[in-house]
């Protein structure tokens, strides 16, 4: 448990902090000419093809972020670990953030393409009723005092809102929806050509990158009102 | 290693598990129907009467050499490759619009073969390659 | 050949407008947690100010957050 003390942490936090620092606007530069200027237009979509480098990286982004935080937020109601209590209030508003963004950006694509900026089908339904989950989660930790009760609330609110995450991930293949099925699967070919997936995956690592960011920042914050109120004690 | 407090914080989460899930599938036996964004022309076949003037989507692809344009309307024929569907339409159609490429029509029918659609939305599949590409494909598919 | 390039065979508007949405909103976020980071760091320094010498040298060298905040406090300064 030594390793995981808040003063190992926060050096950690700093060297990584540095670390990204260094190197985020070299490769967010990289990216931005992969997905704007070197990767070729779609054979159907032409250049609004482009709008998938931000929109799919979002859309996993959001996904995964909330199952981390619903997992962890349920081991913490299970054995009241306080790091991961602090690991998901940092979290939290990064997923909420980049939700938004791919329901934003996928409204933008859905107008050139589908010719409709959105839809009521099972694909963009659910993926609004993981964002709700995300304000919801967000408001709990905002309002509710650190006890026994928030952990509770949280706890509902990650399984309830867990169940959505497959629901959003086959609602394109289980039901009929105007959102077109994965291009990529888990197994199995992808039916992106190579050419247009390097520049998503170089997206997909400037986004990362900047999520670490936002969530050492806060996570660091996190650590600094804690010390705070036991100053005195130190 | 399981002690008493941790068993029945378990035990919580497992009802409330329980109780969403139950929850779940009875929204899901009541909703079948509305979750499915759009019916094909063989769905539409099967189906009893048409009721009324109800709005209706129905996808499938739009057939080859099908489209017939002139300045008051499009028409054209909606395919799931068993049962077919004429689609009238007067507006402006989504870029993506075009034959042998999936396709939303949203509308009345008129009877079972014959739908006025008030919208029309562009459905593309998921393959994603540059021009080029496609060309290699269309010549080896030949 | 720039104008070409900023049409993006005429799906410009909706090109660009989602980089500037994603853009914008994650410089928002970047700027926003900058801020209230710094303004506990700097209610932190100044608390320990307020404490008795003593006690103040003693935490400093043991604890590797209360240096770190103090690092980026003078960094600051």
């Amino acid at each position: 448990m030594e390793f995981f003390s808040f003063g190992n942490i926060i050096v950690y936090i700093d060297k990584f902090i540095k670390f990204i620092n260094s190197i985020f606007f070299v490769i967010l530069i990289i990216g931005l000419s992969f997905a704007l200027i070197i990767s070729p237009v779609d054979y159907l979509q032409g250049d609004s093809v482009r709008i998938m480098y931000v929109h799919v990286p979002s859309a996993w982004i959001g996904l995964s972020i909330f199952s981390l935080i619903a997992v962890s937020t349920i081991l913490n109601f299970l054995f009241k670990i306080k790091n991961l209590f602090l690991f998901t209030k940092s979290l939290a508003p990064i997923g909420l953030l980049f939700t938004c963004l791919s329901i934003v950006t996928g409204s933008i694509w859905g107008k050139p393409t589908w010719g409709t900026w959105w839809a009521w089908d099972a694909r963009l339904t659910s993926m609004l009723v993981l964002m709700l989950f995300y304000v919801l989660f967000i408001l709990t930790l905002k309002y509710f005092k650190n006890n026994e009760n928030l952990t509770k609330i949280l706890s509902i609110l990650s399984i309830v809102g867990i169940i959505n995450i497959p629901i959003i991930k086959y609602s394109v293949e289980w039901w009929s929806t105007l959102h077109q099925p994965a291009s990529i699967k888990f197994l199995g070919t992808s039916s992106i050509h190579t050419s247009m997936l390097i520049p998503l995956f170089l997206m997909l690592l400037v986004l990362l990158l900047y999520c670490a960011l936002i969530f050492l920042m806060k996570y660091k914050t996190e650590i600094i009102k804690i010390k705070k109120q036991n100053i005195k004690r130190l | 290693m399981l002690t008493q407090k941790i068993k029945t914080r378990l035990l919580f989460l497992v009802s409330i598990i329980l109780i969403t899930l139950s929850f779940l599938i009875f929204i899901y036996l009541n909703l079948k129907q509305n979750i499915l964004y759009f019916k094909t022309p063989s769905e539409i076949f099967m189906n009893g009467p048409i009721e009324g003037n109800s709005m209706i989507r129905v996808g499938g692809m739009v057939k080859k050499d099908s489209i017939r344009q002139n300045n008051k309307e499009i028409r054209f024929t909606l395919t799931d490759y068993e049962k077919e569907l004429i689609v009238v339409y007067s507006g402006t159609v989504p870029n993506l619009f075009s034959e042998e490429q999936g396709a939303v029509v949203e509308g009345i029918l008129n009877d079972k073969k014959y739908l006025i659609a008030n919208r029309i939305l562009a459905k593309h599949d998921e393959n994603y390659m540059p021009p080029q590409m496609k060309k290699i494909l269309k010549e080896n598919a030949k | 050949m720039i104008i070409e390039f900023l049409k993006m065979g005429g799906y410009g508007f909706y090109v660009w407008s989602s980089f500037l949405v994603v853009f914008t909103f994650c410089t928002l976020l970047f700027y926003k947690t900058r801020k209230t980071l710094k303004k506990y760091e700097k209610e932190f320094a100044k608390e320990l100010e307020n404490l008795p010498a003593e006690h103040k040298k003693r935490i400093a060298k043991s604890s590797k957050v209360i240096s770190s905040i103090l690092a980026s406090q003078n960094k600051l300064s």
